[in-house]
């Protein structure tokens, strides 16, 4: 009997004959509707520039939140379903803080990326009811960091609860074009305000408004995080 | 007529049946002397060896020292049961940390889950008297002191056990100033503001000043200063004796030394 793509897309616990999960494709797809994040690595530190689409001239652009601080070494970016990051990011400030209660001392960067991812995966367990998951997350994560050893590190995860390394990861609707320019003009020995400059001006080829400083937000990892006041922010653009 | 009036049953004064256990105690102290002193780029932790209940020898030979990796041991004495116990929680935690962080667990690390281990055990303590001593992320000599529930400080050296009263005024005489009252006092490393380890510090004036205490104590003095406070208190503590292990981490890795002691 011949089975359709559509009698194995409901599951997010059923593999289809080809081998694939269609919900946990699907909620990838769902990140290439958000907008665009932009994440650039420097031995410097870590910049994320992100998007924000103010659709109404009635809407407060600083209540639109994309990039989130986890821990003092610690922030993320995202795109996607942004509701679904809250979670994810609720989670990692409380595996940062067990940590430094624990232990003293900052989480090591993957590991707090490979607790986000370890949560990500939980959609296909059965208790749907208390604190279960119906489905995987719709939205990833640029998680940029610096370790006590080894410095500034990115990393990007999906809803699959893949995680890979970076130097420079561009994810949401203008990825594409996106990640094409940060290969075209990364270089391993970026200073931190050329990174500025690389996230943000790739951010405004792929945007559609004009980049001013209440539709971007730039963070930045270094070593310490720190939000981009709209001053600052208005100060990279002066230097595109 | 009056009703006579029931005798009142005879019950006896509370915690009358159960006052022939009130003798017995979960508890046994199986003596034990440790120590650790820090130096600049290195760190000496020596234990005896002996185990004792009572005036009864149990053992000549059983090592109080946990060694976690190069750069980092917990020395404990006290109960060996309890210590046995502690011990195998840490190895465990650090093998879990070493899994799920890949790298092994630093000292300012392990003394943080040390500290919280114990205090854990808040109203049943392990009776343990403990030190975590080893090397700190820019590789100077660390150690770390403990009260039975978990409160804990960096100090330059420390001691814990039966021969403690023995040994620490010779270490405070020896290491610190002959009395409190000599001014300047020199400086050790519990007057320093440690803070979260951070590689962007910068150098304190107390850094300074710890670092020439440091430097001020080369290693082999340090070893001969812990050796002869170890066979001083073996002369009048009877929980001390038999061996003491000697313990000396450096950046190349750990050298181990055996003193022998007095074995009545």
């Amino acid at each position: 009997m011949f089975l359709t793509r559509s009698e194995y897309d409901r599951g997010v616990n059923t593999f289809s004959p080809e081998g694939r999960l269609f919900q946990v494709e699907y909620a990838i797809e769902a990140i290439k509707l958000g907008s665009t994040a932009i994440a650039v690595r420097t031995d410097e530190g870590v910049v994320m520039a992100v998007e924000k689409r103010v659709t109404s001239p009635l809407l407060e652009p600083s209540s639109i939140e994309k990039v989130a601080e986890i821990d003092e070494h610690i922030g993320v970016a995202m795109s996607g379903l942004t509701a679904d990051a809250r979670t994810l990011i609720d989670h990692g400030r409380v595996e940062t803080q067990q940590h430094r209660f624990t232990y003293n001392e900052p989480m090591p960067l993957e590991s707090v990326t490979q607790s986000l991812c370890d949560l990500a995966l939980r959609f296909g367990e059965d208790d749907n009811d208390e604190g279960g998951m119906s489905r995987p997350f719709g939205v990833a994560l640029l998680v940029a960091g610096w370790d006590a050893e080894g410095g500034p590190v990115l990393f990007h995860t999906d809803p699959s609860g893949t995680y890979v390394k970076y130097d420079a990861k561009a994810i949401g609707s203008g990825s594409e074009g996106a990640q094409t320019a940060l290969q075209e003009s990364y270089r391993k020995d970026m200073t931190l305000k050329e990174a500025e400059v690389l996230a943000l001006s790739t951010l405004k080829q792929v945007m559609e408004e004009k980049v001013t400083a209440t539709n971007v937000d730039i963070a930045r990892v270094a070593p310490k995080w720190h939000l981009y006041t709209p001053e600052e922010v208005e100060e990279v653009i002066t230097r595109l | 007529m009056a009703a006579a009036l029931p005798v009142r049953a005879q019950v006896p004064a509370a915690g009358a049946e159960v006052r022939q256990h009130a003798t017995w105690s979960p508890y046994d102290d199986n003596g034990g002397t440790v120590v650790a002193v820090a130096g600049d780029d290195y760190c000496v932790v020596a234990a005896s060896t002996r185990m004792s209940t009572g005036y009864s020898i149990l053992t000549r030979d059983k090592t109080k020292i946990l060694r976690l990796n190069p750069k980092c041991v917990v020395a404990s004495a006290g109960m060996q049961a309890d210590m046995e116990t502690l011990h195998k929680m840490l190895h465990m935690h650090h093998v879990k940390y070493h899994f799920n962080h890949r790298k092994p667990m630093s000292c300012p690390a392990t003394a943080q889950l040390l500290s919280n281990t114990l205090y854990y055990k808040r109203f049943f303590p392990y009776y343990t008297f403990n030190l975590c001593a080893g090397l700190d992320e820019e590789g100077r000599g660390a150690v770390y002191t403990y009260d039975a529930i978990g409160s804990y400080e960096r100090v330059g050296y420390g001691c814990q056990g039966s021969g403690k009263e023995l040994i620490q005024p010779v270490l405070d005489n020896q290491l610190k100033a002959a009395s409190p009252l000599v001014l300047p006092q020199q400086q050790w490393l519990s007057s320093l503001p440690l803070g979260r380890p951070c590689s962007h510090q910068q150098t304190s004036p107390a850094l300074t000043n710890l670092q020439q205490w440091l430097s001020s104590l080369p290693l082999e003095q340090a070893v001969d200063l812990v050796k002869g406070a170890f066979v001083s208190a073996g002369e009048r503590d009877i929980y001390t004796g038999d061996d003491v292990e000697i313990l000396v981490i450096t950046k190349e890795g750990v050298r181990t030394d055996r003193l022998e002691l007095k074995r009545d």
